[in-house]
């Protein structure tokens, strides 16, 4: 029940209510119904919702340990030719990539890490694929 | 590893120019029972597969160890995310995990290599006797073979079983359940049918699957030991999908095996595929529509179990000449609680196929079997296929058969009976005896003619009763010592011709001279 509600309030928010007339309407709805109740659990559900939408729209840049100055240039010109700014993107090392870089977020993965690479001719080599 | 493969990943290594690959991908938000909850992916498909990223963050030779890579299949597409099932161990998601799409809907290898062999519902190979080399990949999801594109039934699939083949016969392409109750020999029958398809030439044998749904393993270990012992496994491949895997598996294995089949059926080959058993498909169906918030409807099955099942037996056909001439014959199996065949999925199910074979309790308690009552069992299209030898004497037995167990029911209450009715209930017991099989021992068309033709001419009212199914091995061993040439005729010709049954007469006359002792009863 809470879900919809947080979910319902995200939406309208989004296609532009100011958020305190919003909240104010919900209030007014769910005292109407006898529903008050379900407000702080609501708003936990609203937080929650907030976070994964965040989430699904961050982009995350992983470099690799060595060459990360390089792997940097070369996602960053990937980023511009999507029309986006590389402030909109955080940045992590992870060492784990061996080297290369690995852009995740907004559903799409762009992976050019030496890791898959050789991830991927070991799994030719052992007949795994 | 040899030098030259070390050369050759040095090569690789050495021409390595870093190249982005994209791919559409998802998050893990949710996961538990098999099933688990995808935030993302908003361009997949319905059952398609997608793969479980378990190298990110490992360090590479972590990732390296990993074991074979980790698949899911979608079942349900909802606003804002996707449920998939995993196809393996629920234990290697977690939440937050990165799902890729692979823009493939399932399928399973196929190819001749997958004969003699024991397979999982992905295909993949588990009787430890190494990966297929080289397959085509069937999907597991296909339309069924369209009107226009398809032919009557009128070949024969000689199952090796008197009563069957006599009673109810079964063609290629038909679909003809098997119901009963737990251990009234199903199975039995099922893998009989296999077993004598030994006795077919090999350009006409079909090709045999066995799908083991929700099993247990030691079950289908031993069935498959019986295969193998008969020769049989040469054209059988087994499905196998045991109580201890995934609901998501168990349902699968139907459609995987029959995707096998059709992969033999395009090449115009004949195909029997057996499922045992489809309640236990449809309990893992249950399972996992439940687990995935699906609305439940009666008996909390949902409401599109009836497709579930419609879909997976249409696809057995008989292909037109144009497409082939290839053919599927699928014998499901269901299982009854306490005898109720109007239960939801017995039901469904005997409306969908061709005819049923009803195996009853009390006759096997009887020692009857195989312990069909063939008052209500039929074959509504097999008829067309029967061989006309068989049809010649066969024709009287199932009313012979009711007429019996009507007067054996009256003989309870009767004390004296006229001569006529006694000698009914003589001939029905004698026949019911002859109609007495034993388990794994299917018996080829010919000598079945030869058994029938004996006992609809009172070769057997002589012998007395107990006597009477090992009178009819002897006379049947003779035949097939004095008189294969005869036996040969009738399975080459599939007729039994007027000098055929002279031939039969005089081969029944010189056994009983050869074997007075055994007509003991004679006056």
């Amino acid at each position: 029940m809470e879900h919809s509600y947080a979910t319902a309030l995200w939406k309208i928010i989004g296609a532009g209510t100011a958020p305190k007339r919003a909240i104010s309407q919900l209030r007014e709805h769910l005292a109407l119904r006898g529903r008050l109740a379900l407000l702080p659990r609501i708003a936990r559900a609203f937080a929650r919702h907030a976070t994964r939408e965040r989430a699904k729209n961050t982009l995350t840049l992983s470099v690799g340990a060595q060459g990360a100055a390089e792997a940097k240039r070369e996602a960053n010109a990937l980023l511009a030719g999507m029309h986006i700014d590389r402030h909109d993107v955080e940045t992590v090392v992870d060492e784990t990539l061996v080297g290369g870089w690995r852009l995740e977020g907004r559903e799409y993965l762009y992976d050019a890490s030496y890791k898959r690479y050789l991830l991927d001719i070991y799994r030719r080599m052992t007949n795994r694929v | 590893m040899d030098s030259s493969a070390v050369e050759k990943i040095i090569r690789e290594i050495e021409q390595f120019t870093p190249q982005s690959e994209v791919e559409h991908v998802g998050k893990v938000t949710a996961v538990g029972d098999g099933v688990v909850a995808i935030d993302g992916l908003s361009k997949a498909v319905m059952s398609e597969i997608v793969l479980f990223e378990e190298t990110k963050g490992k360090k590479l030779a972590s990732a390296m160890d990993t074991q074979n890579e980790l698949y899911g299949l979608i079942l349900n597409l909802e606003e804002d995310s996707v449920r998939a099932t995993i196809l393996g161990d629920t234990s290697r998601v977690s939440e937050g995990m990165t799902v890729k799409s692979t823009g493939k809907i399932l399928s399973v290898p196929s190819s001749e290599e997958l004969l003699g062999r024991v397979v999982n519902a992905l295909g993949e190979p588990i009787d430890g006797k190494g990966p297929f080399k080289k397959t085509t990949l069937m999907p597991i999801e296909r339309q069924a073979a369209g009107v226009i594109f398809r032919k009557s039934v009128s070949v024969p699939l000689a199952t090796g079983t008197k009563a069957i083949d006599a009673m109810i016969p079964i063609g290629r392409g038909q679909r003809e359940l098997i119901i009963g109750d737990r251990g009234t020999g199903k199975t039995t029958v099922a893998v009989d049918a296999i077993i004598n398809q030994k006795y077919e030439p090999a350009e006409t044998r079909p090709i045999c699957i066995y799908v083991a749904i929700g099993q247990k393993e030691s079950k289908t270990a031993r069935i498959t030991q019986q295969l193998r012992e008969e020769g049989a496994m040469d054209y059988t491949i087994i499905v196998d999908a045991p109580a201890s895997a995934p609901a998501a598996l168990q349902y699968l294995a139907p459609f995987s095996g029959v995707a096998i089949g059709e992969y033999f059926m395009d090449k115009g080959r004949d195909v029997l595929i057996i499922y045992d058993d489809l309640s236990k498909q449809a309990t893992a169906y249950r399972q996992l529509s439940l687990l995935l918030r699906r609305p439940p409807g009666r008996e909390a099955y949902p409401g599109d179990v009836f497709y579930l099942h419609s879909r997976l037996l249409e696809r057995a056909c008989r292909l037109s000449e144009e497409k082939g001439g290839g053919s599927i014959t699928a014998l499901p199996i269901i299982e009854t609680q306490e005898g109720d065949v109007s239960g939801y999925i017995p039901t469904n199910v005997i409306s969908i196929t061709d005819g049923q074979m009803f195996l009853v309790t009390d006759l096997f308690n009887k020692g009857i079997k195989p312990a069909i009552d063939v008052g209500i069992s039929v074959s509504r299209v097999g008829s067309a296929a029967q061989t006309k030898a068989m049809k010649a004497v066969a024709g009287g037995i199932k009313l012979e058969l009711a007429q019996f167990r009507e007067l054996e029911a009256f003989m309870q209450f009767a004390s004296d009976l006229d001569k006529a009715t006694a000698d009914r209930i003589e001939s029905g017991r004698r026949m019911v005896e002859v109609l007495k099989q034993k388990n794994g021992a299917p018996i080829p068309l010919e000598k079945q003619v030869a058994a029938l033709y004996a006992a609809g001419h009172a070769f057997f009212l002589d012998v007395p009763v107990n006597k009477v199914t090992e009178v009819e091995k002897q006379y049947v061993d003779f035949l097939d010592g004095q008189y294969s040439k005869a036996l040969g005729e009738i399975k080459k010709t599939g007729l039994l011709s007027e000098d055929m049954k002279k031939t039969l007469n005089k081969a029944m006359g010189e056994f009983r001279l050869a074997h007075p002792e055994l007509f003991s009863l004679a006056k």
